[in-house]
């Protein structure tokens, strides 16, 4: 997909100054966060939406909220489920990997009833 | 329309517009029973998205309540926590 | 020991701890996001005056005043539970317990959404969302947006998106339902638009009032009003459309829109796509008060103030000794409100700590004055009978509590 740029000029708010480079990984791919940068901004930075899909549907989802509200972004974060990729900055190494969907063993056999 | 029947309103739970307005319709019933019944809310964000919208639906649906009859009613934890956090001790 | 405990690093809970440590009291602000300020970082916008409001340096300079008085700020910190104690409130976080005499919830604001078919795909977000992608984080979060819903909100931040070169092809209204409730109501739009045409951000509302001088432009205006729409900064604003759904496979790729008659009713046969890659929802604001509601604290719903709001007086207390409150969660206003509203609040508190001497009740009374200042020269106003909710929380507040003694007399004369 189409890489999202950063607005490194603004009338107003003027320019960027110049942040350090941080590698991190999302599911297994390695990208570049700018320091103090939170997950869902590096992400999107890098042109990536999709964050998680539903656990029982399956269906795509991304920050909604972006303050923490929401809980849409959630991620796991070195090993740490139901992280808020809108909150959290990202660190030097990162492993950060979606949500996945759920094998709901139960509902699928109730489902085949 | 149609359409808006499958509109998802909880995002969490994934519950639809026309599964919460049958529901409503059916029981006649609170906004606190309306989310027990179809799982509206009660997803991982608590109803943070979907409250006003669920609270909505009853004021629809329910002729005689108005929005300041639904009691603003919250359960802690309003932030999702690990158990681990809950069971913490303070020192 | 610490005496006050702020829960929210916006405008509010930061001039509150301000007023506070510089008292005398030990205060810690602990806030969520990653830096202090709220949705102050994310405000900009020209002053009638013509200055910018420039929402980050705001913050910042809150920041080192608050840091001067030794005030301690947690960033990154969640609250989950709110109780109180025998003497001492328990502030849940994620950090541990933190306990204080003394609590301000200056938990903000939050957004209305408005589900329709589709938003659950990556690339639809609330317009808050938005803002704070473009001016907190700087990056575009998206080559191609609409907005659906029309109001001061989205302007202000359509405002911000162009600043930062984001193009937004089109505001349309979302499709009227119980769901969208005034927001899918084209004569709805039109009025409170119309009621904010003095206010900035609004060289659109502005130009919108010189068409709708006259009342007979006002009541047919709706029908009347151009189906390519009226253009606010070269964005169509589209009353007469409204989005019937997202459309996308794994993401945004177009808002599918339908004409509407001036009641907002769909005229069939008359649907197009839009193509976008974001879609913003503005559904308006309403004050966050779910820490004050598990605190026990009793609500009033005022729809003037932007939805249920805690009991609480001019002064910023409420009912629950030694919980106090300030900004959008006691109603919804510009940041310029909120910060003076901290203010109260921190003399309210220090005059219940016995702080601050003989001066004290005059400099609450001055802040109080200050904020009926600042609301008549308010450049933005969420909602325009504001000034009507106030009185009617106040009077409430006199009623329920200012006179107990009268009230139990009243009681039992009744």
């Amino acid at each position: 997909m189409k890489k999202m740029t950063r607005l490194l000029d603004h009338p107003i708010l003027g320019k960027l100054d110049d942040r350090k480079a941080i590698p991190f990984t999302f599911d297994g791919k390695t990208y570049e966060a700018l320091e103090n940068e939170t997950i869902a901004a590096a992400l999107l930075a890098n042109g990536i939406r999709t964050l998680r899909i539903h656990e029982e549907s399956g269906t795509p989802r991304g920050f909604y909220c972006n303050i923490g509200h929401c809980m849409e972004c959630r991620v796991t974060v070195n090993d740490q489920a139901n992280v808020r990729a809108c909150l959290t900055v990202v660190e030097q190494c990162m492993v950060i990997a979606s949500g996945k969907q759920h094998p709901n063993i139960v509902k699928r056999m109730v489902e085949q009833q | 329309m149609n359409s808006n029947e499958a509109i998802v309103v909880c995002r969490c739970e994934e519950v639809t517009y026309g599964q919460l307005r049958t529901t409503a319709e059916e029981y006649q019933c609170t906004a606190r029973e309306l989310k027990l019944r179809t799982r509206a809310g009660m997803g991982f964000c608590g109803g943070r998205t979907c409250r006003i919208p669920l609270d909505r639906i009853i004021i629809d649906v329910l002729s005689n309540v108005s929005r300041s009859d639904i009691p603003l009613k919250y359960q802690p934890p309003v932030r999702p926590v690990s158990f681990g956090t809950v069971g913490e001790k303070n020192d | 020991m610490i005496d006050v405990i702020v829960i929210g690093a916006g405008p509010a809970g930061l001039a509150g701890a301000i007023t506070c440590a510089s008292s005398g009291l030990k205060v810690m602000v602990i806030d969520e996001f990653i830096k202090p300020g709220g949705r102050l970082i994310g405000q900009l916008h020209q002053e009638l005056s013509g200055e910018w409001w420039n929402g980050i340096k705001e913050s910042e300079r809150l920041h080192q005043e608050a840091l001067k008085q030794s005030v301690d700020i947690r960033s990154g910190v969640s609250v989950y539970n709110l109780e109180k104690d025998d003497d001492l409130w328990n502030v849940h976080t994620s950090i541990g317990t933190l306990t204080a005499p003394f609590v301000l919830a200056a938990t903000g604001a939050a957004e209305y959404p408005i589900p329709l078919p589709g938003w659950t795909l990556p690339g639809v977000m609330s317009i808050g969302a938005a803002q704070v992608m473009t001016n907190v984080h700087r990056v575009q979060v998206g080559k191609k947006g609409i907005i659906i819903g029309a109001n001061i909100l989205a302007f202000a931040i359509l405002n911000e998106l162009q600043l930062a070169g984001i193009h937004v092809n089109r505001i349309v209204l979302p499709e009227k339902s119980p769901l969208s409730g005034k927001a899918g109501e084209p004569e709805e739009v039109m009025k409170s638009l119309l009621n904010a045409a003095h206010l900035a951000p609004s060289p659109l509302l502005r130009m919108g009032s010189r068409f709708m001088k006259n009342d007979w432009f006002r009541k047919t205006g709706m029908r009347f009003f151009p189906k390519s729409g009226v253009k606010v900064n070269g964005t169509p604003l589209l009353l007469r459309k409204a989005a019937l759904e997202v459309i996308g496979t794994e993401q945004v790729e177009g808002v599918r829109v339908a004409d509407t008659d001036a009641n907002g009713n769909i005229i069939p046969g008359t649907e197009t796509v839009y193509e976008a890659d974001f879609v913003c929802i503005a559904g308006g604001l309403y004050p966050l008060a779910e820490l004050a509601a598990v605190s026990g604290c009793p609500f009033q719903y005022i729809p003037e103030l932007g939805g249920h709001v805690p009991h609480h007086s001019e002064t910023m207390e409420t009912p629950l000794e030694g919980l106090f409150v300030a900004g959008n969660i006691t109603g919804i206003e510009s940041g310029k409100i909120a910060m003076a509203q901290g203010t109260i609040a921190g003399y309210s508190i220090a005059k219940h700590a016995g702080k601050g001497g003989t001066a004290i009740v005059e400099q609450l009374n001055q802040s109080v004055k200050n904020v009926h200042l600042l609301r008549k020269q308010a450049a933005i106003q969420f909602y325009p009978d504001i000034e009507s909710g106030r009185r009617k929380m106040y009077d409430l507040w006199e009623q329920l509590y200012a006179n107990p003694a009268r009230l139990h007399t009243e009681e039992k004369l009744g």
